[in-house]
């Protein structure tokens, strides 16, 4: 009789038993830890949101000048966001020469969404909305010749001179050599339903009259905007007529994900963070 | 037999080693990356703190000539300020850019520090001192007394003397004394100008707010001055200079504190008849007999109503409206303009 060793039927049955168990112990943990895993993802991806909202729309606000603020709504900021600022050095009736660092290369001109003029004894902007190729006349030598006559220090930085068409069309005057202008972007912030994700809220950007952009995906019905006019309380909203008051910002970034598989409820994460504009009157 | 059974436990120590190995490496992974992100950001934030407080320290420090660079180590980074003049806004006073670049070096990657840039715009006050009389003195009364004694507000600046190419323009005739109840030759002394002398009763006060200058600010010891209780040596000094020139305590120069620039006593000025100074003199006060020689403008009592109430000028004081200017400009200083200061992109 050929003797072959092996498992017995009880040694395999115990086998299986005990795999069985480890195999069962060992699923439980990993699922335990899958769903724990998923809920912190989930967590992250909220508070993800609530940063990238803050950040976003800070970011943007604290650039802004007084005046800056075109629409103050709960789920709609409208900002005036300086692109940059040059300076006057000379004008040319009806043209206006300027400098402004970087010339117009670095310059988004597509972003430009109209012009600002400085009240120097006020340090109050006015605003006209305009395109760049209705504000633009040229720059470079020409302009900083002008600029030189009436004593700008034009060495290497002709580029960096422009002229600007239209000015007194805007404003019904002509600036002053000494002034300060600024070309600023038209930024709209809205919280709306996603595209991406519908049934759910984002943010959406969009400067001047180009596309939606949808920046934060999973914001709760609460996220919105709120306002303060120089006291200590937030609102909603703030009429056109006051909205040159308006000294800080408040940003409720309350971000929100469905019940992860698995769970008891939506996961729901926020702050609200005030932003003093730096430049309020 | 059993011993020879074998492997299995050691795949699975294998397996699960590796397992734990490439979950270990991939969290490692990911929290290195955010800080990595992190440190990037703070970074960036540092520099972009390190420009602002580079702007804000040189239009702060800035006096006279405005430089073409300057470089401050301000934290872990180093602002470069650099400025461009673009013309005049009025007459005395021009718009210049600042911009500012702040840097902060990392030491694992030092040749791409993180950088900032924000630009602004400011006022260059070249002559900030307001001429409003060729002698103007905080005290009751002021009088140019005995023969020789002059007090004159029209411009003398068709002089030789005058600093620069050619005849400077003579600039219309300023008041010759102001006092706060009277003015006046006395005893065959002169007093001329348009007008000759004016009484503003507000006295100390509004005689400190007219000139616009801030004496606490200019008197303390703080403020940089190119000389200081010393005597500069003007024999060694472009003749295009013109320093500022400050003294403490009671002063009484004679020959050999002749000079010219912006003198500002910091005390009681009491100066022999051999003394001349060309330019401007400020003084906390003036004595009650005073001889000295001033080829500009004199603006004394700025510590408060002068000690003495009533000042009798028996030297001269000729305004000069060339070295006025240019001794102001020893005062220039740049001003931001609110609301302009902005992140370069």
């Amino acid at each position: 009789m050929i003797t072959r060793s092996g498992f017995s039927m009880v040694e395999t049955l115990v086998a299986l038993t005990l795999s069985g168990v480890v195999l069962m112990l060992v699923s439980t943990t990993f699922l335990v830890q899958n769903r724990y895993y998923q809920s912190q993802r989930e967590y992250a991806a909220t508070h993800d949101a609530a940063r990238a909202l803050t950040e976003r729309v800070a970011g943007e606000l604290r650039s802004v000048m007084p005046g800056g603020i075109a629409v103050a709504g709960a789920r709609t900021l409208t900002l005036r966001s300086p692109i940059v600022l040059m300076g006057v050095c000379e004008i040319q009736s009806p043209r206006v020469h300027l400098y402004n660092e970087g010339g117009e290369t670095p310059l988004v001109t597509a972003e430009v969404g109209g012009i600002g003029w400085l009240d120097e004894t006020t340090g109050l902007w006015t605003y006209r909305e305009a395109s760049w190729s209705y504000l633009n006349g040229g720059g470079g030598t020409a302009a900083a010749n002008r600029c030189a006559t009436n004593g700008a220090d034009t060495a290497w930085a002709a580029p960096e001179f422009h002229r600007v068409e239209n000015f007194q069309t805007l404003f019904g005057s002509l600036p002053q050599p000494g002034d300060v202008l600024m070309l600023f972007r038209g930024t709209r912030f809205q919280i709306l339903e996603s595209t991406l994700e519908p049934g759910r809220l984002a943010l959406f950007r969009r400067v001047g009259a180009g596309p939606l952009v949808e920046l934060v995906t999973g914001l709760d019905t609460t996220a919105k905007f709120q306002y303060r006019t120089g006291g200590t309380t937030y609102a909603d909203t703030v009429v056109a007529a006051s909205l040159g008051s308006v000294d800080a910002v408040r940003i409720v970034a309350d971000a929100r994900r469905p019940a992860p598989t698995g769970g008891a409820g939506a996961l729901t994460f926020g702050w609200s963070v005030n932003i003093a504009l730096r430049n309020a009157p | 037999m059993r011993a020879e059974r074998g492997g299995f436990v050691l795949a699975f120590v294998v397996l699960m080693l590796f397992a734990i190995s490439v979950a270990g490496a991939t969290g490692y992974l990911i929290v290195s990356a955010e800080g990595t992100l992190a440190k990037y950001s703070g970074q960036g934030a540092e520099a972009l703190a390190v420009a602002r407080a580079g702007l804000q320290r040189f239009v702060a420090e800035q006096i006279g000539v405005v430089g073409d660079s300057v470089s401050y180590a301000i934290g872990n980074g180093v602002a470069l300020i650099t400025t461009r003049k673009l013309g005049p806004y009025d007459a005395n006073t021009d718009l210049y850019y600042i911009r500012s670049e702040g840097s902060v070096a990392d030491i694992f990657t030092p040749s791409s520090p993180a950088r900032r840039v924000v630009g602004a715009y400011a006022y260059h006050q070249r002559r900030p001192l307001a001429h409003h009389a060729a002698a103007m003195v905080a005290a009751e009364a002021l009088y140019a007394q005995n023969s020789g004694a002059r007090i004159d507000g029209n411009d003398f600046s068709n002089d030789p003397d005058c600093p620069g190419t050619g005849a400077p323009p003579i600039e219309p005739p300023i008041t010759g004394a102001i006092a706060r109840t009277a003015t006046g030759p006395l005893n065959s002394g002169i007093l001329l100008g348009s007008p000759s002398g004016e009484t503003w009763t507000g006295g100390h006060p509004q005689m400190y707010d007219s000139v616009a200058i801030r004496w606490d600010v200019i008197s303390d010891p703080a403020f940089p001055v190119d000389f200081e209780d010393v005597v500069p040596n003007f024999a060694s000094l472009p003749a295009d200079s013109f320093p500022v020139v400050r003294v403490n305590g009671y002063f009484a120069p004679g020959s050999g504190w002749s000079g010219w620039g912006l003198l500002i006593v910091n005390g009681e000025l009491d100066a022999s008849s051999a003394w001349t100074w060309s330019g401007i003199v400020l003084a906390g006060a003036v004595d009650d007999i005073h001889e000295g020689h001033i080829r500009g403008l004199l603006v004394a009592g700025l510590d408060g109503p002068n000690f003495y109430p009533n000042v009798y000028w028996r030297g001269t004081i000729r305004y000069f409206s060339c070295f006025v200017n240019r001794a102001n400009e020893s005062l220039s200083y740049l001003e931001l303009i609110d609301n302009t200061m902005f992140e370069v992109l």
